[in-house]
């Protein structure tokens, strides 16, 4: 047997363009290959749907309007005070943004992953500016070179400065591109393996929290005097680069011309170690083992008995078996990990951002019973086509409840200690014990009005979730289903709530603040009888729409 | 050559529909009382197509069983309204003697199964899931735990029990399959395509287990397209084309004077082994 070379064969001489026309000549030949099949996947992926078109054209427009006005913004800043300060944090978060993005949808660019192109006879080294070149085609990088251009203006003063920039801004754009590409080829064999996907699963997580702490940044800085808070960061930001290039525009425009030859330096040379990352990375990805020997070794070992740890302290049975694996998958599956730690997250998050925002209402603390709650919605679907274990173990309407008491459980084991925490901590940190009884009370309601309800439409309305896309929650066509689900559950359970929730406002209206605390035991009770009506209500239905239900889970 | 159900040569005309005795000196001869699966006037339509079109089956309990036919035959189909994941458009279908649709209590305790294509609970390791499974079951947890242990040495998944389900190679998720489906100790397991993409060595493995298992008098139903492991493993099979059972009986009737069960199935599913021959005269023979 031949034993494979450790490099790939010379590159070819004219590969074949992908309309089926020879390429025009050997050395160039391969830059305008790529850059044709970057055209053609992207070409490719808009004939797929008049629906993804529609999706990419907004997302261009939306991509190009916003370039624009962070152009206008930036050249509107010239002479500010705070003007570099502002352009240098831009270049870093710009730049940022280059390396984690590819991170986050790794499926976003194809030509991004170069084990696609193993099987070719090419070199790594003759890889390098081709898919350098490949990479500058798209919206993507018009964003940047936008982004970069008003960086420079904002910054840019006298013939000097304007000299810097021209080279400045090109130099910005490179290093954003060789950074995407360093970043992703070094982590391709993460994100093409399991445990890859299984982080990129948990991306709207963090762009969901990001989201908050962009939003409570965007209000500190917008406060009078708010982009003063930006100088310390940007005093060492600008030896970073590509934000070396902004700061060097401005260094030269001062006459500070050592200064800014250190920094364009500085920035000439991150594309050249970059790219030199990269290339190692290539070869060492074209000539070395694929992800699926290295994901063998890097597998968790775990040693624990089943049945060991805290799930043997509880009472044998179907609800404890089914809440323990409830429980692990919440742990173990990004999917469920996602959903619930964004529930927690952000149900903790909000009525911190609204207190920082100046509310000092303890309402907020309902999101986080609002919010786990909906983990009870889609049970089954949650489960995919590994439903059809449930589906072989369930006999009876009896068998159903105690499998969806086990299901309801773990939410409420979290939720019930969760929801009481937040309210709790909200009103210390509020300084509003007067208002806990009444919260925590109405959130108690909600968040069992909202169990009972998931657990009928788990039973009535399951859809899939496609198990192969971290970006679709529901399967082609079953979009109507998962939306009356959610939006019927969510509105039947806050309606639900009504006979906790219209006391209370008829106490507060009438002045019977003296009899507020009592929302806390009713809440309580009507809550846990809401849900254990949701079990008597899906137990019997779920048993009767077994193969109904595998067969909608087991779509996508 | 294509037979409808009601279409039979003559040598298997009596193994259609009504099925033959069995054969005097078959290993396990079956033990007396009703058949494994019984199964009369079976549908299932999906849109336009009749996945399975009127099946009659009747599969003798204490067997090894082979369900064979061509891809999209309705083999698949066929077993999961037998086990209870699919239900049918029409017809009936009894798994020792209980109705499966009337009386799954007494069925989903006497049946084990292995599907293929859908998922496992793949984010548990291979021990928690034969556990879960096992107390879903109502078994007790002792009892689940030990019976777990030996089926993972049997099938030589002992150091892999506790890796998580959706690191196994499909020889792996196929025996933990397997395991999860033994658990109970089933009468009848069912089992659809369980060698497909396995290794020789994990076939092998699960081969031994289910002779194990058939010579204690339980049957396995299993359906597959590769001939030569069904006529290796089965003493009695069922031929499934277009959902339409073409054929049922002891291996040697159905076999019929045909040299191989590959023989008598590409006759009797009509295919035409001539087409294409002369369409690739080009290929091969070095480069032209």
């Amino acid at each position: 047997m031949r034993t494979p070379p450790t490099t790939p064969p010379a590159a070819p001489v004219a590969p074949r363009a992908w309309s089926g026309r020879p390429a025009p000549g050997p050395a160039a030949s391969a830059t305008a290959v790529f850059v044709r099949l970057k055209l053609a996947l992207l070409r490719g992926g808009l004939r797929q749907s008049s629906g993804r078109r529609a999706a990419f054209a907004v997302a261009a427009v939306v991509s190009l309007l916003l370039a624009a006005s962070q152009l206008l913004v930036l050249i509107a800043l010239r002479g500010h005070e705070h003007a570099a300060a502002v352009a240098v944090v831009l270049a870093v978060v710009l730049a940022a943004g280059w390396a984690v993005v590819p991170l986050l949808v790794p499926g976003g660019d194809e030509t991004l992953d170069p084990t696609r192109l193993v099987m070719l006879p090419l070199r790594p080294r003759s890889l390098v500016v081709p898919l350098l070149a490949a990479s500058l085609v798209g919206v993507g990088p018009v964003f940047a070179l936008a982004l970069a251009a008003g960086c420079a203006i904002a910054v840019a003063h006298g013939a000097a400065g304007a000299v810097t920039a021209v080279l400045a801004v090109p130099l910005t754009v490179l290093v954003c591109v060789a950074l995407a590409r360093a970043v992703a080829a070094a982590n391709i064999r993460l994100l093409t393996s399991r445990r890859g996907r299984d982080l990129a699963l948990l991306s709207g997580l963090f762009i969901a929290i990001g989201f908050q702490f962009v939003n409570i940044g965007v209000e500190k800085l917008t406060a009078p005097g708010g982009l003063a808070l930006l100088e310390p960061a940007a005093g060492v930001l600008r030896w970073v680069p590509p934000a070396s290039a902004v700061a060097a525009v401005r260094a030269s425009g001062e006459g500070a011309y050592g200064e800014a030859a250190v920094l364009l330096g500085l920035t000439a040379a991150a594309p050249v170690l970059l790219l030199w990352w990269w290339e190692h990375s290539l070869t060492r990805l074209m000539t070395s083992p694929d992800g699926s020997t290295l994901r063998a070794v890097s597998a968790p070992s775990r040693r624990e008995r089943a049945g060991s740890g805290p799930a043997a302290l509880l009472p044998a049975g179907r609800s404890s078996t089914v809440m323990v694996r409830s429980l692990r998958y919440v742990l173990r599956d990004p999917r469920t990990k996602a959903a619930w730690a964004t529930s927690l997250g952000i149900g903790l998050l909000l009525p911190v951002v609204s207190s920082v925002q100046g509310n000092r209402t303890l309402w907020t603390a309902c999101w986080a019973a609002g919010l786990l709650g909906m983990q009870m919605f889609n049970q089954f679907g949650q489960d995919s086509s590994a439903f059809w274990m449930v589906v072989q173990t369930v006999s009876s309407p009896r068998d159903a409840y105690r499998e969806l008491r086990g299901r309801l459980l773990a939410p409420a084991a979290v939720g019930l200690p969760y929801v009481t925490l937040v309210t709790v901590g909200s009103a210390a940190f509020l300084h509003r014990w007067p208002d806990l009884p009444e919260v925590l009370g109405v959130a108690l309601a909600l968040f069992g009005a909202l169990l009972g309800t998931g657990a009928v439409a788990s039973a009535l309305f399951p859809y899939s979730i496609p198990q192969d896309s971290g970006y679709k929650n529901v399967a082609p066509g079953q979009a109507g289903l998962a939306w009356m689900s959610i939006l019927g559950g969510v509105f039947a359970g806050a309606l639900l709530c009504a006979p906790v929730v219209g006391p209370v406002v008829w106490l507060h209206v009438t002045g019977g603040h003296a009899w507020l605390w009592l929302a806390l035991p009713v809440g309580v009770a009507y809550g846990t009888a809401l849900a254990l009506l949701g079990l008597r209500l899906a137990a019997p239905r779920t048993a009767a729409r077994l193969p109904e239900i595998l067969t909608a889970v087991s779509k996508g | 050559m294509v037979r409808s159900g009601t279409e039979h040569t003559p040598d298997r005309q009596g193994t259609a529909g009504s099925p033959a005795p069995p054969d005097a000196g078959a290993p396990g001869t079956p033990p007396p009382g009703p058949p494994a699966v019984r199964i009369q006037g079976l549908w299932k339509r999906f849109g336009q197509q009749d996945a399975v079109a009127g099946v009659d089956l009747e599969l003798p309990a204490g067997r090894f069983l082979g369900l064979v036919g061509p891809n999209g035959a309705g083999k698949t189909t066929i077993l999961s309204m037998v086990t209870g994941l699919l239900r049918p458009d029409a017809g009936r279908v009894e798994v020792a003697g209980h109705d499966v649709w009337h009386d799954p209590v007494a069925v989903k305790s006497r049946i084990g199964v292995l599907p293929e294509g859908l998922r496992l609970f793949e984010r548990l390791s291979g021990r928690e899931l034969l556990a879960y499974v096992g107390r879903l079951r109502g078994l007790p947890g002792r009892e689940v735990d030990d019976r777990a242990g030996q089926l993972l040495g049997v099938l030589d998944l002992a150091d892999a029990g506790s890796k998580l389900v959706i690191d196994y190679s499909t020889g792996m998720r196929k025996k933990i399959g397997l395991a999860a489906a033994l658990l109970h100790n089933p009468e009848v397991l069912f089992l659809d395509e369980p060698f497909e993409g396995v290794d020789p060595v994990s076939a092998q493995t699960i081969r031994r287990v289910l002779e194990r298992y058939t010579a204690s008098g339980a049957t396995v139903v299993f359906s597959s397209h590769v001939m030569e492991l069904v006529e290796s493993l089965c003493d009695w099979v069922a031929v499934m084309a277009a959902g339409r059972i073409r054929a049922q009986g002891p291996l040697a009737a159905v076999r019929g004077d045909a040299s191989s069960l590959q023989e008598a199935f590409l006759e009797l599913v009509g295919a035409d082994r001539t087409s294409g021959e002369h369409e690739l005269d080009w290929l091969g023979g070095g480069t032209r």
